[in-house]
């Protein structure tokens, strides 16, 4: 048995394996499966100050080895989240909080509410922002940079990680950013934007047109973008992208992560998250690893 | 609730494009109730989210789920030979809660047939069913002998072919008097659904009626938010957990 457990930026996590927002809710349902203390954290669905009631439906479709969804941040508000699960999630698991907002002040006062609730808070730059013309705020640097900022102003307990979208110029860039504006780490990458397309009707299969995609066909790219940010920055990196599997997610930790995400492979296999434990567990073993540690950011270039 | 590797013990057509796959599963998963369904891995991991199928019939660790080939995730599904393995989810949703319903009119529309199947089958002794069941022509119609076995059977097909010449909702308006039944259930297509709640309305037909929603899913747990359907009150419900069956007034259809 290694030791599994990792520590980012002082919050512990028992193993490195952690649910991505929006596919695992709050834990609760994930909980009458398996007892979700098995997971070494939870991101939580994306919570904004107020409820919002998401996107028109259809909100998914699938792929070759992707989905795509378009849930539009459908969340009870932050308050609901804080009176009815807050306290109970903490008692399970380590609580990463997602968030987002429609304007900067937005972002603040949400973080200023959850500063020492909340074990770690993780920012959802990817949605459409008012500041930003309705483009998101992870898209252009200087926008992370100053998120980044007035969010970290807020914060004087509770670590801030910075969530990055993919679909960017430079990943580099934005992850250098983001460390700027006083990130204590980054997590990537957020869902790439598609469409998949109903031909017989001539028309997107997702209500919204476009969805963010994820799943294992996008790990390679997910793999690359993880490696570069990690090699352009100095603060911890959590990678996400298409894991599947704990060799997917030793990939990950190579390439520079000090932990990942998994989302859509709860689709799949809805008992992913331990699963991918045990079988990082298994590898270390088989290879006389007593630490998981120690593999993180040992990737050897050609 | 739990996802389990069950075993393909029959898979065949059993109406123009309409299969039904019986799964052994490895182990009980308790009481199913009629109305509730399961999630069934396509068997390749390049489709990575599984389908959400009513289950149509129990027999001890064995069920019967119907679909119709649409995509080719329900092509992949219906290439599955006897002895093959697929992980399945299940049960899932709230299912059909007849209370002390005796004199039950049952209205299905296409592949909205499935679960209601179920619901017959498991409440047959006791109750009295009258069934209405669409579909677009004789050779898409199946599952009549289950339907039969609950009591009083009416096919409707669009075309004429066999039956009532109309939907499923039109056979059973044609028939309806009032007292006759104490509880309406119904699943089928959202127009038939619409045109099922405007008809109670119009007619002032009072009995409680239920429905079973469709939805593309993501988790089919109720974590993801992905089955959204509204509410009459304005807020979401979530088709996979909180449904998918509702009272007909309590939804957006």
């Amino acid at each position: 048995m290694s030791n599994l457990s990792v520590n980012i930026c002082g919050v512990n996590f028992k193993n490195p394996v952690i649910a991505a927002s929006g596919t695992y809710g709050f834990g609760r349902e994930y909980n009458e499966l398996y007892d979700i203390s098995k997971a070494g954290g939870v991101s939580t669905k994306g919570l904004t100050l107020e409820p919002r009631s998401g996107n028109p439906v259809p909100r998914i479709a699938e792929g070759k080895s992707v989905i795509l969804n378009a849930v539009g941040l459908q969340n009870p508000g932050v308050e609901e989240f804080i009176k009815n699960d807050l306290e109970w999630l903490k008692g399970k698991t380590t609580v990463i909080a997602n968030v987002a907002g429609r304007t900067l002040e937005d972002y603040e006062k949400i973080c200023a509410r959850l500063d020492g609730l909340a074990d770690m808070i993780e920012l959802n730059i990817s949605c459409p922002n008012v500041r930003a013309g309705g483009m998101a705020l992870g898209i252009k640097p200087q926008n992370v940079e100053e998120v980044t900022r007035l969010t970290k102003a807020q914060l004087k307990k509770t670590p801030l990680c910075v969530k990055l979208s993919p679909n960017v110029e430079s990943i580099a860039t934005n992850a250098r950013a983001a460390q700027n504006g006083g990130a204590d780490c980054i997590s990537l990458i957020n869902t790439l934007t598609g469409m998949v397309v109903d031909i017989e009707r001539r028309r997107p299969l997702i209500a919204n047109n476009t969805g963010g995609v994820s799943g294992a066909g996008i790990m390679p790219i997910a793999l690359r973008m993880v490696y570069e940010a990690a090699h352009a920055v100095e603060i911890p990196v959590i990678g996400m992208g298409g894991i599947n599997s704990g060799r997917d997610a030793i990939a990950f930790m190579m390439a520079g992560a000090a932990a990942v995400q998994v989302g859509t492979a709860n689709f799949t296999d809805v008992y992913a998250i331990p699963r991918i434990a045990d079988e990082m567990n298994e590898w270390l073993d088989s290879h006389n690893i007593d630490d998981v540690n120690q593999i993180v950011n040992t990737l050897v270039l050609n | 609730m739990k996802e389990l590797l069950a075993t393909v013990k029959q898979n065949i057509e059993i109406a123009k494009g309409i299969w039904a796959i019986t799964l052994t599963l490895p182990e009980s998963v308790g009481k199913i109730r009629g109305g509730q369904f399961a999630n069934l891995s396509v068997g390749d991991s390049s489709f990575p989210l599984k389908r959400p199928l009513g289950i149509c019939g129990v027999n001890g660790d064995d069920i019967m789920l119907c679909y119709q080939l649409k995509g080719d995730g329900t092509h992949r599904i219906a290439e599955k030979k006897v002895g093959d393995k697929l992980s399945v989810l299940l049960p899932l949703g709230n299912g059909f809660d007849l209370g002390s319903a005796e004199n039950i009119a049952v209205i299905g529309g296409g592949v909205g047939i499935f679960p209601l199947a179920a619901v017959i089958q498991e409440h047959s002794a006791g109750r009295n069913f009258y069934s209405y069941i669409g579909f677009r022509g004789k050779e898409y119609a199946c599952l009549t002998e289950e339907f039969k076995a609950g009591g009083k059977l009416t096919v409707a097909t669009d075309d004429g072919s066999i039956g009532y010449h109309g939907n499923a909702v039109q056979a059973f308006l044609a028939d309806y008097k009032d007292g006759a039944y104490d509880l309406i259930i119904s699943c089928g297509p959202p127009v038939m659904l619409r045109a099922l709640k405007s008809a109670l309305k119009e007619r002032g037909i009072n009995v409680k009626c239920l429905v079973s929603l469709e939805e593309r899913m993501g988790c089919g747990i109720g974590a993801c938010l992905v089955c959204a359907c509204k509410k009459s009150d304005g807020h979401n419900a979530r088709v996979c957990k909180d449904g998918p069956v509702f009272e007909i007034g309590e939804v957006e259809l």
